[in-house]
């Protein structure tokens, strides 16, 4: 194993030999956010960073686990309402006219704004044209979000985004029971089935380059997940939802996520969304 | 050694419950030309999530903005933490956001804040922390004293809420205990 010149080993070391004996590749996060997970794997099971790395090298069950641990899965049903609110009445109903809608949820993690964004869908009545590929790099996460069952929902403002989102819809207040059967003593939610057929849930690891799906798509949903990485594997990244996209197709990403430099000229933003172009913008 | 002849890469100032009215004192106090990047950290509620950025920019004499993930940290601009994320300070001078887990039931929080400032410009960390009713910020503002930054507590008896600059003296001892005016003082010496 690596050891720099004070004998000391580094986190960036053990990123690196995770990276030889995994198929994971942690080396272009973000340093301080990376560190720190690394130091909670670390206090967790009692580890210094040598054992950690040792234990890495020889046990593949470990090593799930420590990805597990230093990803982050936290989302939240419509989360940043404005957003959602955005796409509810001024964006999705562009796509009115297709015969398919396909969307690529990228870093889905439990699935809660691959639901919200169904939701949207079923209200505009498109519902039967949409079709979700919802990727993350953690099964765990996925596991749950196939399963759409949502534990202490009820108190945490989703409620409130919910009714936010959709506060100017139509006459007849829009009822939370319409998609999620609500239990309300056990404080949680289940995703009603007919929304959970329109998503096809597959593992992919963003860092890696092959694409996780054949067809092109409308939407990619990228939300406070290239907050982890480096600029540079942000742009790597970035290059390749454009390379997914339709021409006019759109990117979403979270409320304090932009692109950087070169990629503010492909895309062109619309309110919190950027739409894939052809034309050269010089700013927006 | 005066802190005017410390040389600093950042400010990173930390608040929380009664915070509002001294960030925006000290900001409407501030040197026009203050020479550093600073970072702004205050617990807000999760729901009120605009009008603070233009609250305190009504009357500060440097510009307050809500950062972008990646954006450089600019000498002379305050950077207030986005609700409901997590800011660290990077390496390479540029913020990043985080959407993990609340710290000590906050997002922002205010530790990981200092913290990955003490992280990646050690003893280059000016820290400072205001009144609040919470103990994050504490552990943050210890960890830039153990890089040997330079960390200020708000004089308790000058806070609305004295528990977190009291939970912050319980872990280390400050360079300095200042009230609002003090720290207007400390932060202007700053300007060549």
């Amino acid at each position: 194993m690596g050891l720099n010149s004070c004998g000391v080993m580094t986190y960036k070391e053990y990123l690196q030999v995770l990276k030889e004996h995994s198929p994971y590749d942690f080396s272009d996060y973000s340093d301080n956010s990376i560190f720190r997970r690394i130091q909670k794997v670390m206090r967790d099971h009692q580890l210094s960073l040598e054992e950690l790395c040792e234990k890495t090298q020889g046990n593949r069950y470990f090593v799930e686990e420590v990805v597990e641990a230093i990803t982050v899965n936290t989302t939240e049903l419509f989360r940043d309402p404005a957003v959602w609110k955005y796409l509810f009445e001024k964006h999705i109903p562009v796509y009115r006219g297709n015969n398919f809608i396909n969307v690529w949820h990228a870093g889905c993690s439990t699935g809660q704004e691959v639901y919200s964004l169904l939701i949207i869908f079923s209200e505009l009545g498109l519902l039967d044209k949409v079709r979700v590929f919802a990727t993350d790099i953690s099964q765990k996460a996925l596991d749950i979000a196939k399963k759409g069952v949502y534990q202490h929902q009820i108190d945490r403002g989703c409620m409130d985004n919910f009714n936010t989102v959709f506060e100017n819809h139509g006459s007849s207040s829009l009822s939370f029971s319409k998609y999620f059967d609500v239990d309300e003593k056990n404080d949680k939610i289940s995703v009603k089935p007919f929304l959970k057929e329109r998503i096809k849930f597959i593992r992919h690891d963003l860092v890696r380059n092959e694409m996780p799906f054949y067809n092109k798509v409308d939407i990619v949903f990228c939300r406070n997940v290239l907050i982890y990485f480096n600029v540079k594997l942000q742009n790597r990244i970035v290059q390749r939802f454009y390379d997914g996209l339709y021409n006019n197709g759109s990117l979403v990403l979270g409320a304090h996520e932009g692109l950087s430099g070169f990629f503010k000229t492909k895309f062109e933003r619309q309110g919190p969304i950027y739409r894939k172009s052809n034309t050269f913008h010089l700013r927006y | 050694m005066k802190l005017s002849d410390r040389k600093f890469k950042v400010v990173v100032i930390g608040g929380s419950a009664g915070s509002f009215s001294v960030v925006s004192k000290i900001l409407s106090q501030l040197d026009p030309g203050f020479p550093l990047p600073l970072v702004l950290c205050l617990h807000r509620l999760k729901h009120v999530r605009s009008g603070l950025v233009e609250g305190l920019n009504m009357k500060s004499k440097i510009p307050v903005v809500e950062p972008y993930d990646k954006e450089k940290l600019r000498a002379g601009v305050a950077m207030l933490a986005p609700s409901n994320y997590h800011l660290f300070v990077e390496f390479d001078s540029t913020i990043s956001l985080s959407t993990e887990d609340v710290h000590n039931h906050s997002r922002p929080s205010i530790d990981y804040a200092y913290s990955s400032a003490a992280y990646s410009f050690r003893d280059k960390t000016l820290g400072i922390i205001l009144t609040g009713a919470n103990k994050d910020g504490a552990r943050g503002m210890k960890s830039i004293c153990d890089k040997k930054g330079y960390t200020i507590v708000q004089e308790p008896a000058s806070c609305d809420v004295d528990a977190m600059p009291q939970a912050a003296l319980r872990l280390f001892e400050p360079d300095q205990i200042l009230n609002p005016d003090e720290i207007v003082k400390a932060l202007n010496s700053l300007v060549v």
